[in-house]
């Protein structure tokens, strides 16, 4: 598998929270690629690596399927989009940013940045509410492939920085997704020691309601959620982050299994295999924390790729991090 | 005119570094004018009419708004400077290109998740963004950007609905481009046209190439602030999109010329043209130089309405683009006659 060029088909698959019909699609017809089944249900995507063996644990390798975008809720007389956020959005960079409405048709448009002769002095931050989206679309036109409740995501193509960093505007979680189809591709000839199933959930960004659900369907014995995590950048407090290229982060902290964390650094030890710890006082911020309390409880732990600019649209993440999860993970999975 | 107008708001000329845009200007005028470059880089051209009028000039920056590389963070992280009036929301989180060999770059910021209530709820500072070109460490930053290199916003020229456009450096290749379509027409009265430098931080190209040419009038092809977006009602629009040539009577640099004004307006009745005025009094541009270069210039502006001015996204109707040609195209004949 070419880590770069699936970054790139699946970050420019749109998939807002609530709305991942495309990137299910996309990526199911990946999944096929390495599975014996490939199952689509309310929560996301499943793909059993092999079929189900009753003798072996199941094991869940989750990655978030959706990405942050915005949703539209009024269209105004004049032919302006009035939207809300869809998860967690940096109100300070929505100004003259280019974004795509996916309604019936893909509609290009420009969020309305106030001029200068028209603002205050104070430099506040324009709230959500007074911003709106100009399609250069007459409100009639717009309303033909329009609808309120369509999701909207930014207007950012994938590119290639220096070294093996790039940038696009759904690393988070898509990268995540890419480092699981590559540990399935390194675990095609490998004897197992799980069931292993790879979950790409629904609706992380505004709650991890669709790895809510999935856990309840599956009922995993362990499970990692494969996410991202801050990458160290001017600004961002060191301790707080991890470098990108330096491998993935294994978590550790009181909501997940303190044995799965060590036998995950472990196996970074023995296997050569670059890897970092992140440390969490509570809460994981990620599907995690709803696999640990599924059911009867699951084994979960964290395996997060270090991100920067996370929730933007230039979200820079380093290759190198995608390989060095799947071979973590394909040795934490293979007897 | 709209295939040049896209080849020159996609080509890249920050304030003092035009010649990309410059050279483009010239391979599409060969054969239509007499041209020189001026030491400052201005770009000056003439061209005989049938006959000699008043001496006229028409004009439009090459310039557009961007950054500077100013210091490169050990880390291998650049900072930088805005060229021009640039506000920082619209430069956070963009995809911009750097230096000779147009390197991506993203313009990054710590995560919101990590910004404190008061931060997330202020705008950023450019002191607070730097540009991440994936490097890891300033030696390696060094192979491949120099302080002093230019920066440019990434964005793609795109059709928004059947009638406006989006793209960077509308302002000026808009009126660029209009110049360049009128210099291929024939004219009746001899004609300077001169696409100026360094508009964007000062209005230090216009005011040389004036004192070189001393018309009686001038021109200025511009785009500028269009307000008319959802909530901004009245006056504080101040022009509108698909409303046709904007002619401001007076702006932050300039009282303009009220007959011209006023022939102006004449001219777009008589034939049918869109016409409107600024209905707030903001803004600039060359003609606050030209019209006191020497013993005085009587000038006015022209401008494509555009909203979102000094972003990668500007965006405007290509129908007042095409009047902005119309009515330029009127005025060059009647004003020698004055």
């Amino acid at each position: 598998m070419d880590t770069r060029e699936t970054s790139f088909a699946l970050c420019e698959t749109v998939g807002v929270s609530g709305d991942e019909t495309e990137t299910i699609k996309t990526v199911s017809k990946m999944l096929e690629e390495y599975c014996a089944e490939v199952n689509v249900s309310e929560g996301g995507v499943t793909g059993w690596l092999r079929e189900y063996d009753s003798s072996l644990p199941k094991l869940v390798l989750d990655a978030h399927i959706d990405q942050i975008g915005m949703i539209v809720n009024y269209i105004t007389e004049e032919g302006f989009v009035k939207f809300s956020a869809v998860g967690g959005i940096d109100r300070r960079l929505l100004p003259a940013q280019p974004v795509v409405i996916h309604g019936k048709k893909k509609i290009k448009g420009v969020i309305c940045s106030v001029p200068p002769h028209l603002t205050n002095s104070d430099s506040k931050v324009t709230e959500i509410d007074s911003l709106s989206i100009d399609t250069g679309l007459t409100a009639d036109e717009l309303k033909k492939n329009v609808s309120l409740g369509d999701r909207i995501s930014f207007d950012v193509k994938c590119r290639e920085l220096l070294n093996s960093r790039v940038t696009g505007g759904a690393m988070d979680d898509r990268c995540g997704i890419v480092a699981i189809l590559r540990t399935l591709e390194l675990l095609k000839d490998r004897e197992l020691k799980y069931n292993v199933i790879a979950v790409f959930s629904c609706q992380e960004e505004i709650g991890e309601r669709g790895a809510k659900v999935l856990a309840c369907e599956i009922s995993p014995d362990t499970a990692i959620a494969v996410d991202v995590t801050f990458g160290y950048t001017q600004g961002e407090n060191r301790k707080k982050c991890g470098i990108l290229g330096q491998g993935a982060m294994i978590g550790i902290s009181p909501s997940l299994s303190r044995n799965i964390s060590e036998e995950l650094i472990n196996i970074a030890k023995s296997e050569n295999i670059p890897c970092q710890v992140e440390v969490m006082e509570g809460l994981t911020s990620t599907n995690a924390d709803r696999y640990s309390v599924n059911q009867d409880g699951v084994d979960t732990c964290t395996v997060s790729i270090p991100l920067r600019s996370m929730h933007t649209p230039v979200e820079v993440i380093d290759l190198n991090d995608i390989e060095y999860t799947a071979s973590l993970l394909a040795e934490f999975a293979a007897k | 005119m709209k295939e040049l107008f896209k080849e020159l708001c996609e080509s890249r000329g920050v304030s003092g570094d035009e010649q990309n845009v410059r050279s483009v200007i010239e391979q599409n005028i060969t054969g239509f004018c007499e041209s020189y470059t001026d030491k400052v880089g201005n770009l000056i051209c003439f061209k005989r009419g049938k006959q000699q009028g008043k001496s006229l000039m028409v004009c439009a920056h090459m310039d557009e708004v961007g950054f500077i590389v100013t210091y490169i963070n050990d880390d291998g992280t650049l900072c930088f400077g805005a060229v021009g009036g640039v506000d920082p929301c619209v430069v956070i989180g963009r995809q911009v290109r750097v230096g000779k060999n147009l390197i991506y770059g993203v313009v990054s910021s710590p995560a919101v998740h990590n910004l404190s209530a008061q931060q997330r709820e202020s705008s950023p500072k450019f002191d607070d963004l730097c540009i991440d070109i994936g490097a890891d460490s300033k030696e390696e930053a060094e192979k491949h950007v120099s302080l002093g290199d230019c920066v440019y916003f990434q964005s793609d020229f795109t059709q928004l609905g059947e009638r406006r456009v989006k793209s960077k450096a509308i302002d000026d290749r808009a009126g660029c481009a209009v110049m360049v379509e009128l210099m291929k027409q024939e004219l009746e009265y001899d004609t300077f046209f001169v696409f100026t430098v360094r508009e964007e931080i000062g209005l230090r190209g216009a005011g040389v190439a004036t004192h070189a040419i001393k018309p009686d009038f001038a021109i200025v092809l511009e785009a500028t602030t269009a307000g008319d977006i959802e909530g901004v009602t009245g006056h504080r629009r101040v022009c509108e999109l698909g409303k046709g040539p904007v002619v401001g009577f007076m702006d932050r640099s300039t009282m303009y010329d009220r007959e011209l004004y006023n022939l102006a307006f004449e001219t777009a009745r008589e034939n049918n043209i869109p016409c409107q005025t600024k209905t707030m009094i903001a803004g600039g541009n060359d003609a606050g130089i030209i019209h006191t270069t020497g013993t005085g210039v009587r000038t006015i502006a022209v401008s494509v309405p555009c909203r979102y001015l000094h972003s990668a996204s500007c965006l405007i109707d290509y129908s007042d683009f095409e009047n902005v040609y119309r009515l330029t195209k009127l005025l060059i004949k009647r004003i020698p006659e004055l």
